[in-house]
């Protein structure tokens, strides 16, 4: 059993567990919780295989449900002339199959699909040992993760989970004399357990891929946490340390030990733990059903549909029914945001009192439409962590944080300190902060030990009653008050973020570098007014383990208050601007750039590090804020209609009020809705109300001959873009397997995820409550429409050189839209790279009924 | 080779993969006991799969990584067999060639 496997298996076997990880996703953690295309790591292939592909193995939906598409129709949102276009187009648009997936299909079906030994032996005797498995693997992940599991770091968790499990009842009673045996026996090292466990199953090599791929499968939640901690998150990254390989060696020892236990027993007797209903469980009829990427599902009951339409969609299969409906809605979608944007007005260039720069977050654009509503300000979009990947470290913060997309690591590390050689009143907020954080500390110890959580709801129970009872009733007040006990213990005191040139920060030259490429990607190279405002964002919610999801995507979930005030500084700083001058950037002497913050769930925006705001220009700022708290008060207004119960609950309704509620699942609707990346100056949608569905991002291309800045627009935020659009779609689309599932059922585990109920797999995913208002959904599920306003040769140029935008366009995982200039026509980019004339649906049918 | 020249044959396997990949293929080199490698990121070229992008500003994960490592012969066929699997269903490019170096000791 201990013999060594020899190292060419072990190689091979890392090979195959890369392979076979495609199927899932990586799942960050709560504390910065990451938007991720679930599918990301199958965009080799056509969106529409994938899909199936991903039915096959994970059993998931890739389409919205008939229901959906027929509320659609009745409403509107879809209608007959959307479909005709479709139809009509339908075929032009198919292109050959995808290269990998040609080499997929010809692995078979059952290599396609995959199965584990415990599912096959399920199928054929009825009993439930993958259920089993999955329920005791997700036992173990969660305590190992908890630090309840005594652990050897360099182990890692199958060494520790072998030394106890057999020590666990629930293993003895399950897995038998015969199975602890054989957990005894199998070897201390991951790899050669999966060797030896997969010899053990049978399981030919040819196999294995599909059959690793499948483990990983039955719970996504796990195996991403796992992918995310082998392939993406830093090696430094604190805690214990759950590997893919160690993940799958436990699976595997699992299905090895039960299936011995089932082998001996040959068949289990009546009442055993595993022993399952009276058919056989096998691929239920639902998975049937998603086999083809949900695309088996019932067709779209749709009363009024015109009999040539009805006809010719009968004639489709499922999947591309599917196909037809989803590009009508996504169709529709694209029809009036063109239409809107041709419609709108030229604005009258006027001198800007002050610019703004938000981040790309649909979320921003209410907030700037309204700024520039009130006053003469310009608005810019822009990554929220203005092109400045940091590590940053808060004054008194023993953590540091990476402030970037997790596209790319940290450059530098960034600390915030007191200003200047006094260091009196950050001394006194320090030593009240580490007074409330030891009482956290202190109470959330004894509320979570064996003896003591029952002393302390003796001895709290009347503080936190009264307490408790506060939050409920007056959660505004409430907050208030926290507020002002936690300001009178660590009274505020003034920071400032250390951008000075040091050993092991960051140069002038590589400040510069930074700033050049901020200036120039989001097109604001001249014309800079006496204020220029970087505002990042974060959303304050209460009792929402979720919060880091609220926050900066491009911050890497984190605030983006930070990156706005560094960014600031290093373009304050004369050096950095000397350099600018050099390259062409002339920033006036007499221009500021100064940091805020904006909240997304109550539209307020605090501006940072006013005591760094010279007289000069203290007005200018005074009357900015003044104009962002009336944007910011419309802006919210806005949103409250939108929110469930924000009308009608009156004062509770109110933006400001949820956030504070501890109770409240919905404190704001996040990125639900989100539907389109528009590439483009200001100018294109100055002025249209799009309903914060957009992410806006500025763009010239008269500064980017090159199209250097464009490519890492699509390169960077759009692919960011993209995760979050596509973490919607199929959160929407199947909540069952790929939401994080109802809120006020969730148990957080470990920090790292939550499970709903007692236990069981982690929920990848959003919750329910960001996409759904009661049973219908809020979120539209379509594919991130790109609108694109530059000269189609830069734009073919970077697509060429880029394999990831390749992917993504000719797969069609997104859908991009393009013009030269205003004065030029929208034009479709269909996957075979070739552009057609952008007709609106309506039109079209105009047109088609004149051909005849 | 002139073997006055005191060198030891050695084999040299270069890969240009994903950056996405690049986890894997560092991960295969260590299981077949490299001491050592050399990674270029956010590599240029073009090749079976198009033309690839050399440096990204801000993303580490699409472009190309270069990366070399020298084994002993009887260890490379081990490592080529991993990266023949890895590489199957992806884009990357594996190049094996011979090679001679001074200090044998620091890559057995």
């Amino acid at each position: 059993m201990n013999s060594k496997k020899p190292v060419t298996a072990r190689v091979r076997l890392l090979a195959q567990v890369d392979e076979a990880a495609r199927v899932v996703a990586p799942l960050w953690p709560l504390s910065t919780c990451i938007a991720v295309n679930p599918l990301w790591d199958l965009r080799q292939m056509p969106f529409h295989e994938a899909v199936a592909y991903a039915g096959r193995v994970l059993g998931i939906a890739g389409y919205p449900p008939p229901a959906l598409f027929a509320q659609a129709y009745v409403e509107r949102r879809i209608t007959a002339a959307d479909l005709r276009a479709v139809l009509d187009e339908g075929h032009a648009q198919e292109g050959p199959a995808h290269k990998s997936i040609e080499r997929c299909d010809s692995r078979g079906p059952e290599l396609q699909r995959g199965s584990t030994a415990a599912e096959r032996h399920d199928r054929l005797f009825g009993t439930r040992i993958a259920e089993a498995v999955d329920w005791e693997v997700a036992k173990w992940c969660a305590a190992y993760l908890a630090g309840i599991v005594p652990d050897e770091p360099a182990k890692g968790f199958y060494a520790a989970w072998r030394q106890i499990v057999v020590y666990d009842p629930a293993a003895r009673s399950i897995v038998g004399r015969a199975g602890r045996k054989l957990l005894a026996e199998l070897g201390a090292d991951a790899e050669e357990a999966i060797l030896t466990c997969l010899d053990l199953l049978d399981v030919p090599e040819t196999n294995r891929v599909p059959e690793l791929a499948r483990h990983l499968a039955r719970m996504p939640g796990w195996a991403g946490h796992a992918k995310w901690r082998s392939r993406w998150a830093a090696p430094e990254h604190p805690g214990p340390a759950l590997h893919l390989l160690d993940y799958l060696a436990v699976r595997l020892s699992y299905e090895a030990a039960f299936l011995k236990s089932a082998e001996r027993g040959r068949r289990l007797p009546k009442g055993h733990p595993l022993r399952g209903g009276s058919e056989a469980r096998g691929c239920s009829t639902e998975e049937e059903g998603r086999a083809g990427g949900g695309t088996r599902r019932a067709g779209v009951a749709t009363v009024g549909l015109p009999d040539d339409v009805a006809t010719r969609l009968s004639c489709l299969d499922g999947a591309e029914s599917a196909r037809v409906w989803l590009a009508a809605y996504e169709n529709h979608y694209r029809d009036w945001l063109l239409d809107a944007l041709d419609r709108q007005q030229a604005t009258r260039e006027v001198q800007p009192a002050a610019q703004a720069v938000f981040c790309i977050d649909a979320r921003s654009e209410r907030l700037r439409r309204h700024l520039e509503a009130v006053g003469p300000y310009e608005t810019f979009g822009f990554a929220g962590f203005f092109a400045l990947p940091i590590r940053y470290r808060g004054f008194g913060s023993a953590d540091a944080v990476d402030l970037c997309p997790v596209l790319i690591r940290p450059s530098t590390e960034i600390a915030e300190r007191p200003p200047g050689e006094s260091h009196s009143a950050a001394d006194r907020q320090l030593a009240g902060r580490q007074v409330v954080a030891g009482a956290r500390s202190a109470f959330d110890a004894a509320r979570k030990g064996a003896m003591s959580q029952f002393l302390l709801a003796e001895a709290g129970g009347f503080v936190a009653g009264p307490i408790a009872l506060a939050k409920t009733l007056a959660p505004s007040r409430y907050q208030a008050a926290r507020r002002f006990v936690h300001r009178v213990l660590a009274p505020p005191a003034a920071t400032v973020i250390d951008a000075d040139p040091a050993p092991g920060a960051l140069s002038d030259e590589e400040q510069t570098l930074f700033a050049e490429a901020a200036l120039t990607t989001m097109g604001l190279t001249r014309s800079f007014a006496p204020v220029v405002l970087l505002c990042g964002h974060g959303s304050t919610t209460e009792n929402n383990p979720y919060a880091s999801s609220l926050d900066c995507g491009a911050c890497g979930g984190n605030r983006g208050g930070p990156s706005a005030r560094a960014a600031a500084a290093i373009l304050n700083r004369r050096a950095v601007r000397r350099r600018l001058a050099e390259r062409s950037i002339v920033v006036p002497d007499g221009t500021l750039f100064v940091a805020g913050e904006h909240d997304t769930a109550t539209d307020t925006v605090t501006v940072l590090d006013t005591h760094l705001v010279p007289r000069s220009h203290r007005d200018v700022v005074a009357a900015l804020q003044r104009a962002l708290e009336r944007a910011g008060a419309a802006a919210a207004a806005e949103r409250r209609s939108c929110l469930p119960g924000g009308e009608a609950n009156g004062r509770k309704g109110l933006p400001r009020e949820r956030t504070a509620d501890w109770a409240q699942v919905r404190p704001e609707w996040g990125l639900a809705r989100n539907a389109a990346f528009i590439v483009a100056p200001r100018g294109l949608t100055a002025g249209v109300d799009l309903a914060g569905r957009c992410f806006l991002h500025s763009y010239d291309p008269r500064v980017d001959p090159d199209g250097v800045a464009l490519e890492t627009i699509l390169t960077a935020p759009m692919v960011v873009a993209h995760w979050i659009n596509a973490q919607y779609y199929f959160s929407t689309v199947d909540p069952a397997i790929l939401s994080a599932g109802d809120k006020t059922a969730h148990n957080i585990v470990a920090g790292v995820g939550v499970v709903q109920g007692a236990g069981g797999d982690l929920r990848v995913g959003l919750p329910l409550q960001s996409l759904f208002d009661g049973e219908r959904a809020y979120h539209e599920p379509m594919r991130l429409l790109v609108v694109v306003q530059a000269p189609l040769v830069l734009l073919e140029a970077v697509i060429a050189r880029n394999p990831v935008l390749r992917e993504l366009f000719d797969g069609q995982w997104v859908n991009l839209t393009a013009r030269e200039d205003p004065s030029d026509d929208w034009k479709i980019r269909r996957r075979d790279g070739t552009w057609v004339r952008w007709i609106p649906a309506a039109s079209h049918s105009k047109e088609a009924a004149v051909r005849g | 080779m002139d073997e006055t020249w005191g060198l030891t044959q050695m084999t040299k396997v270069e890969v240009v993969a994903n950056g996405d990949d690049v986890a894997a293929v560092t991960g295969l080199f260590t299981e077949v006991g490299a001491r050592g490698f050399t990674a270029v990121s956010n590599v240029s070229g073009l090749g079976h799969s198009g033309q690839h992008q050399g440096r990204l500003l801000f993303n580490d994960r699409s472009s190309l990584t270069y990366l070399t490592v020298v084994l002993p012969p009887e260890r490379a066929g081990v490592l080529l067999d991993g990266l023949r699997e890895l590489l199957s269903d992806r884009s990357g490019v594996m190049l094996v060639s011979d090679t001679w170096v001074s200090r044998p000791e620091y890559f057995r």
